[in-house]
């Protein structure tokens, strides 16, 4: 089990959908898709690089050669990826926190889901859908989402300085210089391990 | 397309797993021992198909019962779950898997139902696509910067944090110099390696801090 990778932890997740209602997710899916003002509370958040969900149609589990036996399945199936930083009930306390309504938009129509709001019966079900990582790799493991963001600015800063103060007198890089690190401070900080517990 | 967040793609793939029933070691427990033994750092084979943001290998065993009333169904084979996040196009990336991770490759993909190995890379890649399920949708926080992009932000990130600490209270023409001198040492930095986690990360230039990696001699 590696669902943890210094800052980032992988999460995995499977729930069963009658397939009658599987479309209605598509069609929020595809308003998120679409409206992407939609995810900006999903941005906000800002500690998850990357997530995902798949649905999986009942006759859509991939059949490559005759010898492989049949699927034979009455649900479809909605898979659900994350990469987030944190620990795992820092992640889910949030999800419930901030994202509830989308959660329970996307998550209602999934077999035996209580809701993620109160957060402990969210919390079990998740627990019993998850399912454990055995190998995960990522370029920039002691980068949280925050981190990349930051370090972003500030070399989309550094660039702008270098070009700005080509060719001027002290005094104007200094001015220059000195609005830079106002621009940056807050941005500069050291990436390094993860704290204990995360 | 929802297999794709601006210049970053997201590919899923559920690959059948072999079953065996007389086998001493079961195909799925035999890619977990691959698996395991991968390393996860700078020596990780995606660190070397580079374009990889992240990535991660499950072996689903089962489908999950959720309790009464809902129906217990399984599944009839185990699936390698492959979920990967990386610049540029899905065939480009296949053909850098088969050129640069071949071995690895084989090595976990030879115990999973109609793998045709990767000698020919157009059955690979038809045997990969044929694996691929569609993401419905994908979220990816920052889409528009590549692997090296965001590497080269945080390489500079550390660097200037140095920088400021080194160049407070000295005179403007001063500062000036060392910026010029900063820049260029920065320009020709070794590019920063990925999968790399503190181990010399990014490139440092010299300073006088002292890095909270160096107080207890992990550095």
């Amino acid at each position: 089990m590696t669902n943890i990778n210094h800052k980032t932890y992988a999460m995995n997740a499977i729930t069963p959908m009658k397939w009658w209602k599987t479309w209605i997710v598509r069609l929020f899916f595809l308003y998120l898709g679409e409206v992407t003002s939609a995810q900006s509370d999903l941005k906000q958040l800002s500690f998850i690089h990357f997530a995902r969900w798949v649905i999986v149609k009942r006759n859509q589990f991939p059949h490559i050669t005759p010898e492989q036996p049949k699927e034979s399945m009455r649900y479809d199936y909605l898979l659900f990826f994350s990469n987030f930083n944190g620990t795992w009930n820092e992640y889910i306390d949030a999800f419930s926190a901030v994202l509830s309504d989308g959660l329970n938009i996307i998550w209602r129509w999934s077999e035996k889901f209580p809701g993620s709001v109160p957060v402990t019966p969210f919390k079990q079900y998740i627990a019993r859908c998850q399912f454990d990582t055995d190998y995960y790799y990522t370029a920039y493991p002691y980068a949280t989402t925050n981190d990349v963001k930051a370090a972003h600015r500030v070399k989309a800063a550094l660039n702008q300085l270098e070009k700005e103060t080509a060719g001027k007198s002290p005094e104007e890089f200094a001015q220059a210089y000195l609005k830079f690190l106002v621009a940056v401070q807050c941005d500069i900080g050291e990436t390094g391990r993860a704290p204990v517990g995360s | 397309m929802a297999d794709q967040s601006g210049s970053v793609y997201g590919l899923t793939i559920l690959s059948p797993i072999k079953q065996n029933p007389s086998a001493e070691v079961s195909h799925s427990c035999a890619i977990r021992k691959v698996l395991a033994g991968m390393p996860r750092d700078e020596r990780s084979p995606f660190a070397k198909v580079s374009s990889t943001h992240m990535a991660r290998l499950v072996v689903m065993d089962d489908v999950v019962f959720v309790g009464m009333p809902s129906c217990e169904e399984h599944l009839q084979s185990q699936y390698l779950i492959f979920e990967t996040n990386f610049d540029g196009d899905l065939d480009t990336y296949l053909e850098r898997m088969v050129d640069e991770i071949r071995d690895e490759v084989n090595a976990v993909w030879q115990h999973c139902w109609g793998f045709p190995g990767t000698d020919e890379v157009s059955k690979f890649k038809a045997y990969m696509k044929n694996c691929q399920v569609t993401t419905t949708f994908f979220f990816a926080d920052v889409n528009d910067k590549t692997v090296q992009d965001t590497l080269l932000a945080l390489q500079s990130q550390a660097a200037v944090s140095e920088f400021i600490e080194r160049n407070q209270d000295k005179p403007p023409a001063e500062v000036q110099k060392q910026f010029a001198e900063f820049m260029q040492k920065l320009g020709n930095a070794p590019p920063p390696v990925p999968g790399r986690p503190g181990m010399g990360g990014p490139a440092r230039m010299e300073t006088k801090m002292v890095w909270a990696s160096t107080m207890d001699g992990r550095r």
